[in-house]
């Protein structure tokens, strides 16, 4: 077998662990607050005083996947690591200097208004592209 | 940085699995330090010297 042909990026065991965490602790955190979202979009929710809670237990929730992540990243395999590492470092670069040139070309009126969920997909976009490259750079 | 492992590695008949199961690593992990595109760290580095029974030294060296 030829060792220095590309393959499919392999996780340690541990890794694997500690991603199928992530995944759960995602789901455990997006459905509620899709469901939320709907529900306030909606006004099924009748006080300021029960979205406020409802508000307050997704973002716990979306601590358990910051917490799950940070556990993942300090266990991780180290070229794991760096890939993850990169990738975040090229998320927040692109995010905040992006974020900073929309504000101007705004300001300019040369283009509409964006909500942050714009953002928030051009961040998760960049994240799983610098990983994606990361771990074939690797491989 | 310069390195090794490979030729330890063939010494004693190991694939990368087998190396990266025996350092705790990923096979993507020894395959990057057996390529030069990844320095491993040093508390790695003296793992893969013990596993050796080698110097660091020995195994890596600066270009």
């Amino acid at each position: 077998m030829n060792e220095a042909k590309k393959t499919h990026w392999a996780a340690t065991e541990r890794d694997q662990k500690n991603q199928r965490h992530i995944i759960l602790w995602s789901l455990a955190w997006i459905l509620p607050f899709l469901g939320v979202n709907l529900a306030i979009e909606n006004d099924w929710i009748g006080s300021d005083a029960l979205a406020l809670a409802a508000t307050i237990g997704v973002t716990v929730l979306g601590l358990g996947v910051l917490l799950a992540y940070r556990r993942f990243l300090r266990n991780a395999d180290e070229l794991m690591r760096k890939i993850q590492l990169d990738a975040l470092a090229l998320t927040v670069g692109v995010g905040v200097v992006s974020g900073f040139s929309y504000t101007l070309l705004e300001g300019a009126g040369i283009v509409a208004e964006a909500e942050a969920m714009t953002l928030i997909m051009v961040m998760v976009v960049t994240y799983i592209t610098g990983v994606v490259v990361g771990q074939r750079r690797f491989s | 940085m310069k390195n090794r492992l490979k030729v330890l590695r063939a010494e004693r008949d190991w694939t990368q699995a087998q190396l990266a199961q025996a350092l705790e690593v990923s096979r993507q992990t020894v395959n990057a330090i057996e390529t030069g595109k990844f320095d491993p760290s040093l508390p790695l580095a003296f793992r893969i010297a013990h596993l050796f029974e080698e110097h660091i030294e020995e195994i890596f060296e600066p270009e």
